[in-house]
């Protein structure tokens, strides 16, 4: 969503982000070491680059060193510091073969610093101005107003309150457009995501992302994840503030907040490695960011109920999470339904979620296979 | 140790599809049989034309290619079985400054590949520090990277080459676009790292480098193998000539005709220039050690020597001499 606004995201160098400077690591060298290394030995004025001679230095002497492992040992740590267990294994010709497993613990606490990587990665991308957090307020608000007043006039529409009660009363008008944009708001910051996150190709980091032992899927869950956080937190906020200044909120039970960000979070999250997986892996897939953009708005009943769109439109609708996402929403917010009442939207959401998951998978395995096939990953 | 065996790669040309059939496609054989090993604690060098298979190779090495026949083992690894296990001992460092996040800085990236490598907390911050300061960039941490110069950036890409402290690292043109000081530093650090035990396999244009570097080096041309051998052993084997320029004082007929009788017993041909002060230089190529018996002809012919310079036979006419043996071309 921050697209639409103007970017004016070269910062400066952030001071809280400084560490305490250390002393120069050559001053550790003796003097006749500095000048092997082609440096000024210590007590010598100021680093070079400072001049705009940058040198490249040796580092200070330190208790861990940069050394080469063991090259065969089958007990050898490994480089990334010891998460593997090395086993030994033999082929089928007789010979050894090392291999590491890596427990279940660690998988899931690489799969958190995949997380924070990311987060960190889209905060930098998103947040070039602190402008930009404002426009992920106003670009959805801006959104929801003029939904609103578009279909608005509808209320003086004779029979509406028969056809669609809810057009007849503006506030509950408000709040069913609300969580529209809401879901909207969702799912989209996650179209723009995946487009970004095609851009690796072209910046060159793509091939360093699968250069890496990350897990795959994490990193494009997490990617998603992290931009959705981003994006939509400020809008979420506003949301329920408004939601409880109009009041016009009525849940069954408490938990079924719960409920509600859950059916928003994980089908969007889904949805956003699904995205990612295909546009990272195919060069023409830009269109889907054309293609998911009005459409999306329109099939998935963000501004029209359902009932109102012609069947080919419910139809290609039904297969975006975004839809089954606002009806449970709408359901629990609006309507006061209850879990029991909601299963089975949320029993089709949670299947959803998980096909695209799973489609995400195959999509990176077949997508990764491809590319050390044809060597595509760096072509853009 | 790294080692390849009969390794080859073909791509198919143009994209499969309804139409036009797989089988259909015109196949380019970038490696061919390839056998290669890059031992821990040596440069090992890659060399040959563009074109020869040179990053094929690296990138197979390093997982982001697969071969279509033959085997990788990354200290008995397999690749292919184990890629991550591979991906934990080695790391990849290319020319160019297209490698690292332009809106983070130079902490950060490394940071951020520090998770994605899982380097410990507690080792991953000293790491970062010490890498910094590796490549001159402590100062400029935490400026983004966008703002850094082009050689700073290329800095930044090769420390976070290093982030995962891999035993191997492949270099594929790392002092590409590099002012000739950082490049120099860049090589005083690649050898200090191979002294400390990191298997290195380096793939340059700049055969000085090279011959600097590597210990070992495999000629490649058209994804085939040429020879390998030590810089000095290739010079040698492949009779590449020692250039000899010997300056006389004044021009005699006499000095003249003992150089082309010299040059004749030898099978050579010699080059007589003469300068506008009337001094002759004398060039002769030959790939024995000719300087002695062709001053001392010129000596015994009644002329005095003036100046002397001898060129010994470079990398880089080696590897030229194998491409034109070899009848290869510039990609």
């Amino acid at each position: 969503m921050n697209d639409r606004e103007p970017r004016e995201n070269r910062r400066e160098p952030r001071e809280e982000h400084r560490e305490p400077r250390e002393a120069l690591p050559h001053s550790a060298l003796r003097p006749h070491e500095a000048l092997l290394y082609g440096l000024r030995p210590p007590g010598d004025p100021g680093p070079a680059h400072e001049r705009g001679h940058p040198v490249i230095r040796a580092p200070r002497r330190r208790q861990k060193r940069i050394t080469a492992h063991e090259p065969t040992s089958p007990s050898a740590k490994t480089p990334s510091d010891g998460h593997a267990t090395p086993s030994r294994s033999t082929t089928a010709d007789g010979q050894a073969v090392h291999s590491e497993r890596i427990s279940a613990v660690a998988a899931a606490r690489h799969m958190g610093r995949v997380f924070a990587a990311e987060a960190l990665k889209q905060h930098r991308r998103v947040f070039g101005s602190k402008l930009v957090v404002f426009s992920m307020l106003i670009w959805p608000l801006m959104q929801l107003a003029a939904t609103y007043y578009t279909v608005r006039p509808l209320a003086a529409t004779p029979g509406i309150a028969e056809r669609w009660p809810l057009a007849a009363d503006p506030g509950r008008l408000l709040a069913f457009l609300a969580t529209g944009t809401l879901g909207f708001a969702f799912f989209f910051s996650l179209v723009q995501s995946a487009w970004h996150f095609s851009f690796e190709r072209v910046t060159g980091t793509l091939e360093l992302l699968f250069l890496s032992p990350a897990n795959r899927l994490a990193i494009v869950v997490a990617n998603g994840f992290g931009a959705l956080v981003q994006n939509v937190w400020l809008f979420t906020c506003f949301m329920v503030a408004m939601f409880t200044v109009l009041d016009v909120v009525h849940v069954a039970h408490p938990a079924m907040y719960a409920v509600v960000f859950l059916a928003l979070l994980v089908p969007a999250v889904a949805w956003g490695a699904f995205l990612n997986s295909l546009l990272i892996f195919s060069r023409d897939s830009a269109f889907l960011y054309t293609l998911l953009d009005d459409p999306m708005w329109f099939a998935a009943g963000v501004r029209l109920p359902l009932f109102a769109l012609p069947g080919w439109v419910r139809a290609a609708g039904s297969v975006l999470p975004l839809t089954g996402s606002l009806v449970v929403v709408r359901g629990a917010l609006l309507d006061g339904r209850t879990l029991a009442g909601l299963a089975p939207d949320l029993l089709a959401l949670g299947a959803l979620s998980a096909l695209l998951v799973l489609a995400a998978v195959v999509a990176l395995r077949l997508g990764e296979a491809t590319a050390q096939r044809t060597g595509r990953l760096k072509l853009f | 140790m790294i080692e390849t065996e009969d390794l080859r790669k073909e791509f198919r040309a143009g994209r499969a599809g309804i139409v036009r059939r797989r089988s259909g496609r015109a196949v380019t054989t970038a490696v061919d049989g390839l056998t290669l090993a890059i031992p821990p604690g040596r440069v090992t060098g890659l060399l040959g034309l563009n074109g020869a298979g040179k990053t094929t190779t690296i990138k197979i090495i390093a997982t982001l290619l697969r071969q279509t026949s033959g085997t990788v083992r990354v200290d008995g690894l397999d690749p292919l079985r184990d890629p991550n296990a591979v991906r934990r001992r080695i790391n990849l460092i290319a020319g160019g400054e297209r490698m690292v996040y332009a809106r983070m800085t130079g902490r950060e990236n490394l940071w951020y590949f520090g998770q994605l490598y899982d380097v410990p907390r507690g080792v991953l911050r000293p790491r970062i520090d010490e890498l910094l300061a590796l490549v001159g960039l402590d100062a400029a941490a935490d400026t983004v990277v966008e703002r850094y110069s082009r050689g700073m950036a290329q800095r930044l890409s090769i420390a976070r080459g290093l982030i995962n402290d891999p035993a191997y690292l492949l270099l594929d043109e790392p002092t590409l676009g590099l002012d000739a000081p950082i490049a120099r530093d860049l090589r005083r650090v690649v050898a200090r790292l191979a002294r400390e035990g990191k298997g290195v396999l380096l793939t340059s244009h700049y055969l000085a480098e090279v011959e600097e570097l590597c210990r070992h080096v495999y000629v490649i041309g058209d994804g085939r193998h040429l020879t390998e051998g030590s810089p000095a052993e290739l010079t040698a084997r492949t009779g590449c000539h020692r250039r000899v320029r010997v300056t006389v004082a004044g021009h005699s007929a006499q000095v003249e005709s003992a150089v082309a009788a010299f040059a004749g017993r030898l099978g050579a041909r010699a080059d007589v220039e003469v300068a506008e002060n009337g001094d002759m230089t004398v060039s002769l190529s030959h790939p024995d050690e000719i300087a002695g018996p062709l001053t001392m002809a010129i000596v015994d012919a009644g002329g005095t020597l003036a100046g002397l310079e001898v060129a010994e036979p470079s990398l880089e006419d080696a590897i030229l001499t194998l491409n034109d043996e070899a009848g290869l071309v510039t990609a």
